[in-house]
């Protein structure tokens, strides 16, 4: 290739081409591209300049063009893109590329104005797509939560209702559902089933929907034949909850089935013994038996705190899985504390 | 005259353009138009009865598909990290080029910026957060649109690069 068709190319390619001598001259190989002139409005093919005379960006490129011309490696070092405003304050994008060509150090330097346009807008689509995308995942997250609180407050007053005839109060109904979650989250559980259990175990007593209002509400002790009657209720709650596919009545299903087994297996429905019976089924016996000691009921005043504790402390032999009070215990303060702040809210 | 290069790093759309231009030339765009490449801006100060020469490099901000080109941190005598207070993502990213640069560069001066204060209610970077980061970095609160504590920003972290404070 002749001299001047690689310099026609250059013009074509719109390139300033400067070649590095190693006192940090450098001359203008090509006659430079018009607008090369708005930075250097005197410049010429063959005028040199001065390293001290490069944008601040190019200099500070030199460094790693001086790195790798010294190195000798074939291919090309590319600077990226930068913004360098002319002293008439039009401002241009261009890049430079450092090159070896047979021991000559040359530096091309490019105008990328041309596709600049479409770079910066897509560049700039892309960034508001982003932007765009933050916005909604915010939504969705704050959404979602929202729905999760309305989703919980009905559940809440749908079970209220149904157990209405009992004694049971919304309070309770909702402190069943926060203490076992406190439980699974101090056991581990996965925040989806910690979230489970806390609208699973307030569901624990509907079946008695389907126990008679003389039994559900007689004063006095229940007979043999009625405490049978009475006692189908966790088999009847079980029952309604089964079968839905929902990760959450699934829980509940199993708590409202087990919530009456005892550890040493005299419980009901199935005698099941120990760890036989499912986790969420031994945390819900360990709460509402708390919560109902340290209540009032038709047939007993409140039991302090240390009082019910011990009473519960007998009952971690035959009835109360003895380790899970054991955490019970270890995070009594939390528990305590929904307790305090769960009151009154009756519906 | 001494020379000092800072550079300003955080995600993309946060402010660093606008913080500059505030800096810079006291003027302000609600229009976001995203930054390509690398910018240099000149700025004189005097910090301490010494004149410093700032050079400012906007670099492109960070997102998903952009890194931060780090032979472009080559020589800062320091860095502005800004976070968006209406973002929290945004102030993990500035953490994380934190760590990056302190791994690169050593500690240098560095000063977080979070800004858009002028719409603080609608931060989603809490007080807590804003709290519980390391007492070594220098945080401000700036709003490149009303011009608060910009100033500052800039000046502080000089005072820091010639060793004023
Ligand atoms: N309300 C408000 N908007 C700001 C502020 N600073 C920047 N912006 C806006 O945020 C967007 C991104 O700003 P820009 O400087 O381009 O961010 P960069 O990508 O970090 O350089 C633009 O729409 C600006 O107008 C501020 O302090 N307050
Ligand atoms: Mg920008």
């Amino acid at each position: 290739m002749s001299a001047t068709t690689l310099e026609k190319l250059y013009s074509e390619l719109d390139f300033a081409v400067l070649s590095v001598c190693k006192n940090e001259l450098m001359t203008c190989l090509t006659e430079p591209p018009s607008w090369f002139k708005h930075f250097y409005p005197s410049i010429n093919k063959n005028h040199q300049l001065n390293q001290e005379e490069l944008p601040g960006f190019l200099q500070h490129f030199m460094f790693d063009a001086e790195n790798h011309w010294q190195r000798k490696q074939p291919g090309q070092l590319k600077s990226g893109l930068w913004v360098e405003e002319a002293p008439d304050g039009t401002e241009w994008l261009m890049e430079a590329t450092a090159v070896l060509v047979e021991d000559d150090r040359l530096l091309l330097i490019n105008l990328t104005d041309k596709d600049h346009g479409t770079h910066q807008k897509k560049q700039q689509l892309m960034r508001e797509n982003l932007l765009t995308k933050e916005k909604l995942e915010l939504e969705v997250h704050r959404r979602t939560q929202q729905i999760r609180e309305r989703e919980e407050e009905i559940a809440i007053r749908l079970i209220s209702a149904a157990v209405q005839r009992d004694e049971e109060t919304g309070a309770h109904i909702r402190r069943i559902g926060l203490y076992s979650a406190e439980m699974a989250k101090e056991l581990g559980w996965p925040m989806s089933h910690v979230d489970d259990i806390k609208l699973a175990a307030p569901m624990h007593d509907i079946g008695k929907i389907g126990i008679p209002d003389k039994i559900l509400q007689k004063p006095g002790r229940l007979t043999e034949d009625e405490f049978a009657i009475m006692k189908d209720h966790s088999r009847i709650g079980g029952e309604m909850l089964a079968g839905s596919g929902i990760s959450l009545l699934n829980t509940a299903s199993i708590i409202a089935n087990y919530h009456h087994e005892k550890w040493d297996g005299s419980g009901y429905p199935d005698g099941l013994k120990g760890k036989e019976i499912p986790e969420a089924a031994r945390i819900v016996a360990i709460v509402d038996v708390y919560d109902a000691l340290v209540h009032e009921r038709v047939y007993k005043k409140a039991f302090s705190e240390s009082k019910a504790l011990a009473i519960m402390d007998e009952m971690a032999q035959d009835h109360l899985d003895p380790d899970l009070f054991a955490v019970f215990l270890s995070i009594i303060d939390r528990i305590r504390e929904i307790k305090d702040r769960n009151q009154d809210e009756e519906i | 005259m001494i020379q000092k290069k800072i550079c300003l790093l955080g995600a993309f759309s946060v402010g660093k353009t606008s913080l500059i231009k505030r800096f810079v030339e006291s003027i302000f765009s609600d229009k976001y138009l995203t930054t390509i490449g690398v910018k240099i801006n000149k700025k004189k100060l005097s910090i301490a009865d010494q004149d410093i020469n700032l050079m400012i490099w906007d670099l492109e901000g960070e997102d998903d598909y952009t890194e931060i080109n780090t032979n472009y941190l080559r020589g800062s005598a320091g860095y502005i990290l800004v976070a968006d207070g209406t973002r929290a993502k945004t102030l993990d990213s500035a953490l994380s080029i934190h760590k990056m640069v302190q791994d690169l560069l050593g500690d240098i001066p560095a000063v977080l910026a979070i800004n858009k204060a002028d719409i603080e209610d609608q931060w989603l970077i809490s007080p807590a957060s804003i709290n519980d980061i390391d007492k070594n970095l220098t945080v401000i609160k700036t709003s490149a649109k009303s011009g608060d504590n910009v100033e500052e920003l800039f000046t502080t972290l000089s005072q820091n690069m010639v060793g004023t404070k």
